[in-house]
């Protein structure tokens, strides 16, 4: 997939200005910037979720999947309805069970309701329906941000195996440097509105070209001693 | 949904469920006495034999008031179902159809609750014919734009939801993500409505009647009662109001009932408290150097549930200690504790909880105002947004210290400067929505630094916060702990962050203090289990990215699922049999260290 020229205007305010990026296939792009710089506009205008000028070409069925995993998942039905929601498959069931094996949950969930599971389960379910959508291209939008540390690392874990088993591009966003450098095989750095680096994950991280990126590499916390 | 039974709720149920009996029994019980005609009785008031009096064919009034419940209530159920069917289609319109058609569906919805409900009512009987048909008609039409505006707007609620965005993105048609996710989660509330809408819909088709727009003769309801009996209202009064009476009654039990509904739906549960445990006994000698002491703080809700129990902390003027866990630990509850905030049914037990040496039980409002300094994690639910960021920094120094507004007011804008929000004087006159997240979280230090703090409690602080800005919080925390010398509580569940802004950390799990140590050690010195697995299933920037990330299985138990070993042991990779069945105490390990854990200590 490539997006070219991308721009999303709110009335007067740019929060995506003139952006160009490749996701290569079967890799995940990282996209990393502080709130308002424009990442999350980029995403849902990727996802067709705001007006946008400019080219997005080979994005297929691009499927989302949101930061709340409690705003996300509809309380009033069962986690397998959920998950069927996108399945275009005869088979629904079979499918739903593979769907929530495939995201490391108990087939037993299917039957239980969003109010009944912890925040990475449910963002586990979130992913699985998004799954459900036969994705060409997924974006994850902060989706460890609101979970504990403890179970970021298993959704991180997730996120890298669907990337290996199923060759599944990904535009994972995040504004800590640290977790997009795990998951990510290219990161791209945005600040108000632009693309200010972009590059293989190491380089990026290793040798920052640009200063906002140097300052992004700083803020991350890091225990002493 | 539970109901609590206040006594306008009792009052409501039993009037309404006396009407439903009325409404089956009545005709059944009083039917031929209510077309009895006697020419010897006609235009009677009140006696023995006809308590409320007869009418013009000398048929008894109470009979005839009691047999017409059916028949009221039947019409007044049938124009409410009429106008809710019809306002909730109108007011789903606009999430169905495509944009150009929906905004006239808008229209149509703005134009029509701008118009005056009795009008509708009458135009539109009038125009479909005089006779109950014609009223019940009216009354759903002026019933039916109140629903439509409630759909639309609960409706626009939902429609913003993340998971109709995700149902959206998965290709399901508009009807079907109205039937699946907008109309389940706005069904509540509607519900709620019908019932106070039939009181209205009772009163007005009684009103219809009385206009004589409604129920024509032979035919009768309450209000054809109350306008044939209307004229001889100056002689026979009865006669009028024993109807009257009727109308009113049902009409104040479904408002009644419908009121009781609607707040139940708006509480939570509320347990019945129960007997609050025994405070534990005065521990050891206070420690005479800390500004906060806590020995043995238990929290217990209602249903034998403790998030917070035993547990003891100090913190030293100037020092800064992590409290840190994953959610649900009990850290934000501890917090609470000690600010007095913890929410109803909470109950706080404590051996001792001294800020700056007295007991904080004995601390006016005002006193702790001023040594307590409390930062949240949101900043805009902190701060008022209805009013301006500089007269909210103000109110603290007026009311705690009563310094003039001006004086109040120079404070305000000094303080401000003091956390480098830019151009102080310019950003105290405005609302919180006119800052950016760090600028707010700035502004609520400031408000903190109002009083002269002893101690600042700050929970998640950054949370919600980019890591740039959280940067430069956490350097101004540490700036202004340095410049006030106040002990600091900063409660976070980041470990990392924890690690490097303060001097010690506290790691709390289920409700207890499972290690303590200083922060440099965090990353070489760390004995227990549960925070070795924490501080390894942090990604940092030399995190080996061709190894899975370490996690830690399996969930925190919830607070009243705490059995009586260590509550770690089930998710531990070094649990033993003992550790399921004995508590390991918080002992030392090492200097300035202390551990609860037996395969380590």
């Amino acid at each position: 997939m490539i997006i070219k020229n991308l721009t999303v205007r709110f009335g007067d305010f740019t929060a995506v200005d003139d952006v160009t990026l490749e996701v290569p296939d079967g890799q995940v792009v990282g996209l990393v910037g502080e709130s308002g710089s424009g990442k999350s506009s980029l995403a849902r205008a990727v996802c067709g979720l705001v007006p946008y000028t400019g080219s997005i070409e080979g994005a297929r069925r691009v499927q989302m999947v949101f930061q709340d995993p409690y705003a996300s998942l509809n309380p009033r039905m069962r986690v397998g309805d959920t998950v069927a929601e996108g399945i275009r498959a005869r088979d629904r069931d079979s499918e739903v069970k593979r769907l929530l094996e495939l995201v490391r949950l108990p087939a037993e969930v299917a039957g239980r309701y969003p109010r009944e599971l912890s925040g990475g389960q449910r963002q586990r379910v979130a992913i699985a329906r998004a799954l459900g959508g036969d994705p060409g291209l997924l974006v994850a939008d902060e989706i460890t941000s609101s979970l504990d540390v403890s179970v970021q690392g298993a959704v991180l874990n997730l996120v890298r195996g669907l990337r290996d088993e199923l060759g599944l591009p990904m535009v994972f966003i995040s504004h800590n440097l640290a977790v997009v450098r795990y998951v990510a095989d290219v990161v791209a750095v945005m600040h108000q509105g632009r693309l200010v680096e972009a590059g293989p994950t190491e380089q990026v991280v290793g040798e920052p070209a640009h200063d906002y990126t140097r300052a992004l590499l700083a803020a991350v916390p890091r225990l002493r001693g | 949904m539970p109901v609590r039974w206040s006594g306008p709720a009792v009052a409501g149920a039993v009037i309404v469920a006396l009407m439903a009996a009325l409404a089956v029994a009545g005709p059944i019980v009083w039917g031929d006495a209510a077309e009895r005609i006697d020419a010897g009785a006609i235009l009677q008031g009140a006696s023995a034999e006809h308590p409320l009096g007869t009418d013009n064919l000398g048929r008894d009034l109470l009979a005839r008031v009691l047999v017409a419940g059916r028949f009221s209530l039947a019409l007044a159920l049938a124009a409410t179902l009429i106008g809710a069917v019809a306002g909730i289609l109108l007011g789903t319109l606009p999430s169905v159809l495509p944009r150009r058609a929906a905004r006239l569906a808008t229209g149509t919805v703005n134009a029509l609750v701008a118009f005056p409900g009795l009008l509708l009512a009458m135009f539109t009987a009038v125009v479909a014919g005089l006779g109950a048909r014609g009223a019940v008609l009216g009354i759903g039409a002026a019933i039916a734009p109140g629903f439509a505006r409630l759909t639309q707007t609960l409706a626009a609620t939902v429609a913003g939801a993340d998971y109709v965005s995700a149902a959206r993105m998965l290709g399901v048609p508009r009807r079907r993500i109205l039937s699946r996710h907008v109309l389940p989660n706005i069904a509540e509330p509607l519900i709620l409505n019908l019932t106070q809408a039939l009181g209205g819909a009772l009163l007005g088709l009684a009103g219809m009647s009385f206009l004589g727009l409604g129920v024509q003769p032979p035919s009768f309801d309450w209000g054809r009662l109350l306008f044939d009996g209307f004229s001889r209202i100056y002689v026979t009064p009865e006669v009028a109001l024993g109807p009257a009476a009727a109308v009113a009654l049902a009409g104040i039990g479904f408002n009644l009932l419908g009121d009781a509904l609607a707040r139940a739906a708006a509480r939570t549960t509320v347990r019945k408290a129960e007997e609050p445990p025994a405070p534990p006994a005065e521990p050891d000698e206070p420690d005479p150097g800390a500004v906060l002491d806590v020995r043995d703080l238990t929290v217990t809700f209602p249903g034998g549930s403790n998030p917070v129990r035993g547990l003891s902390l100090t913190v030293a003027p100037g020092e800064v200690v992590g409290l840190v866990g994953e959610s649900g630990s009990g850290k934000s509850l501890t917090a609470a504790a000690i600010g007095g905030l913890v929410p109803y049914p909470g109950k706080v037990t404590y051996g001792r909880l001294h800020l700056g040496g007295r007991d904080v039980a004995t601390l006016s409002d005002k006193e702790l105002g001023t040594a307590l300094a409390m930062v949240f994690q949101d900043p805009l639910a902190a701060l008022n947004p209805a009013l301006k960021v500089g007269g909210q920094l103000a109110e603290v120094a007026v009311v705690h210290e009563g310094a003039s507004r001006a004086e109040a007011r120079r404070r305000a804008v000094d303080r401000l400067g003091q956390v480098h929000l830019p151009e102080p004087e310019r950003r105290a006159a405005q609302h919180p929505h006119e800052l950016s997240g760090g600028m707010r979280q700035r502004a609520v230090i400031a408000m903190g630094l109002m009083g002269t703090p002893r101690l600042i409690i700050a929970d998640e602080p950054t949370t919600a916060l980019d890591v740039t800005v959280q940067r430069q919080i956490l350097r101004l925390l540490r700036e202004v702990v340095a410049e006030t010398g106040a002990a600091t509580l900063f409660i976070s569940h980041d470990i990392a962050v924890v690690g490097q802004l303060c001097d010690r950390v506290v790691v709390m799990y289920a409700g207890r203090v499972v290690e303590e140590l200083p922060a440099d050690r965090l990353a070489e010195g760390a004995a227990h289990p549960y925070t070795r697995a924490l501080i390894a299933s942090l990604p940092g920037l030399d995190t080996d990215r061709t190894r899975p990330l370490a996690g830690i299985p399996g969930t925190q138990p919830a607070p009243d699922q705490v059995g009586p070993g260590c509550a770690f042991a089930p998710r531990c990779s070094l649990a033993t049999e003992r550790c399921t069945t004995e508590r390991p105490e918080l002992d030392a390990h090492g200097p300035r260290q202390r551990v609860a854990c037996w395969e380590v200590s």
